[in-house]
């Protein structure tokens, strides 16, 4: 699809859209609550890949996995007022996971729910500020009264925690 | 965190959600371009982030969105050679002038060294500059797109408020004195939508408000947007991602959670047709 559409096939843009925009679009507008500029955000990840597909080619990781983190990123850029965030580079997602294909992703959407949903209160809110508020740790301990350290450490260990459910 | 130091696991997950100072940010930054291993320990906080972002419930697309993103690409035009260079890995690789280096002969030896070496500094130089220059171009390509959006955006506000089609609807709370007020201006041949409130009740930080239009084909309601009142009780949803020709019967509020929903929770507070 990616060589389609740095063919310049607007139709394969099209099954792209349909293919991730529903994922892209769910993290923009958990972030802003907002659906207008949740759809603002959509459209300007997915024109980067429209404008630079060669960027995105397969084999060189996880294009869904790069879309979810820039999504956020720049949909936190939006709600925080500040610049545009550094862009990343494309990374590997764990061998069990698979972003492409509808069922798959919505399988995996619901086991990192459930893994979410699993983990003890604290860190589940450690994480959610910061990946979904957009706030920076030292914000979090300052928001929650906890030390700075704890704070670091409960996200740390969601993160491990999700990863490991996800291995179940 | 100096470049002989390796990057924590905190300062990396900090690094992947710009959670760093801008100093730090790009000290980090650099200390990655050197550090294979920190980069390699950053794809893994990378894929760990990304696996969070897929616990945010999945929502659907506002209606139109589609047909507005592809118009979009319509009128972008792709980086420069992409569609007639399928080979792109090479495509993003520094661009690099081909050095043809000659085995030495007699005293010119030194010579051919030093100019090979010269075009080498050269070439990695332009090709520095080439993918910066790339970069400045997909950042100035986005800024356009961005703008554009905004002008089309802002013109559609003007005609909404200033079509002598718009429909104008109050809605007023149900059931109780009418206090909280709602206006809606609804144009509908565009979709446009501007919906302002006034004197609303605070939500609970899990709740918010939501907005429905309720199409006069007696489908099901379409969600019109969320919004939460300020400290003032005011607040307003402005051109809303709807479709465009839905004759609208009324126009509702509820109370939803969080990240809304796709269908109507009773009761309906505000209403008006």
């Amino acid at each position: 699809m990616l060589h389609q559409i740095q063919a310049g096939s607007q139709d394969a843009m099209a099954a792209f859209f349909d293919r991730y925009s529903k994922m892209v679009y769910s993290v923009a507008l958990r972030v802003l609550n907002d659906s207008s500029e949740a759809e603002d955000v959509m459209q300007e990840v997915l024109l980067q890949v429209w404008r630079n597909p060669g960027a995105f080619v397969a084999g060189r990781g996880s294009l869904g996995g790069w879309l979810v983190v820039v999504t956020r990123n720049r949909a936190v850029d939006k709600l925080r007022r500040r610049k545009i965030s550094d862009p990343i580079e494309l990374f590997a997602l764990p061998s069990s996971t698979n972003l492409e294909q509808e069922s798959e992703r919505a399988l995996l959407m619901e086991k990192v729910q459930t893994a979410m949903h699993t983990l003890p209160v604290e860190q589940k809110s450690a994480l959610e500020l910061s990946f979904f508020e957009g706030l920076s740790h030292t914000e979090i301990a300052k928001k929650t009264g906890e030390p700075l350290g704890t704070i670091k450490a409960r996200i740390r260990l969601g993160l491990m925690a999700i990863r490991k459910g996800l291995a179940v | 965190m100096s470049s002989a130091q390796h990057i924590s696991q905190e300062d990396l997950i900090l690094y992947s959600m710009q959670g760093l100072s801008p100093v730090e940010q790009e000290q980090a930054k650099e200390h990655l371009e050197a550090c294979a291993s920190c980069r390699s320990a950053l794809d893994e906080v990378l894929a760990d982030i990304a696996l969070v972002g897929l616990s945010a419930p999945g929502q659907e697309v506002p209606a139109g969105a589609r047909q507005r993103f592809l118009a979009t690409i319509a009128n972008t035009p792709q980086a420069a050679g992409e569609a007639a260079q399928p080979a792109a890995p090479e495509s993003q690789k520094p661009f690099v002038y081909p050095v043809r280096v000659r085995k030495p002969k007699g005293g010119l030896g030194w010579f051919g060294w030093m100019t090979a070496v010269a075009a080498l500094v050269v070439a990695v130089y332009l090709g520095v500059h080439s993918l910066q220059l790339q970069h400045q171009i997909d950042a100035n390509h986005s800024e356009i797109a961005h703008l554009s959006a905004q002008a089309a955006r802002a013109q559609e506000l003007m005609d909404a408020l200033t079509s002598p089609q718009a429909k104008q609807v109050t809605l007023t709370e149900t059931k109780r004195p009418a206090q909280p007020v709602g206006h809606a201006t609804y144009v509908c041949k565009t979709g446009t939508l501007i919906f302002i409130a006034s004197n609303l009740h605070p939500v609970p930080h899990n709740k918010t408000y939501e907005l429905w239009l309720i199409p006069a084909n007696g489908k099901a309601p379409i969600p019109a947007g969320l919004f939460r009142p300020d400290a003032t009780g005011a607040a307003a949803v402005v051109l809303p991602p709807l479709p465009a020709g839905i004759e609208a019967k009324a126009f509702g509020v509820t109370v939803e959670p969080a990240q809304g929903s796709a269908t109507p929770t009773l009761p309906i507070i505000m209403a008006g047709q």
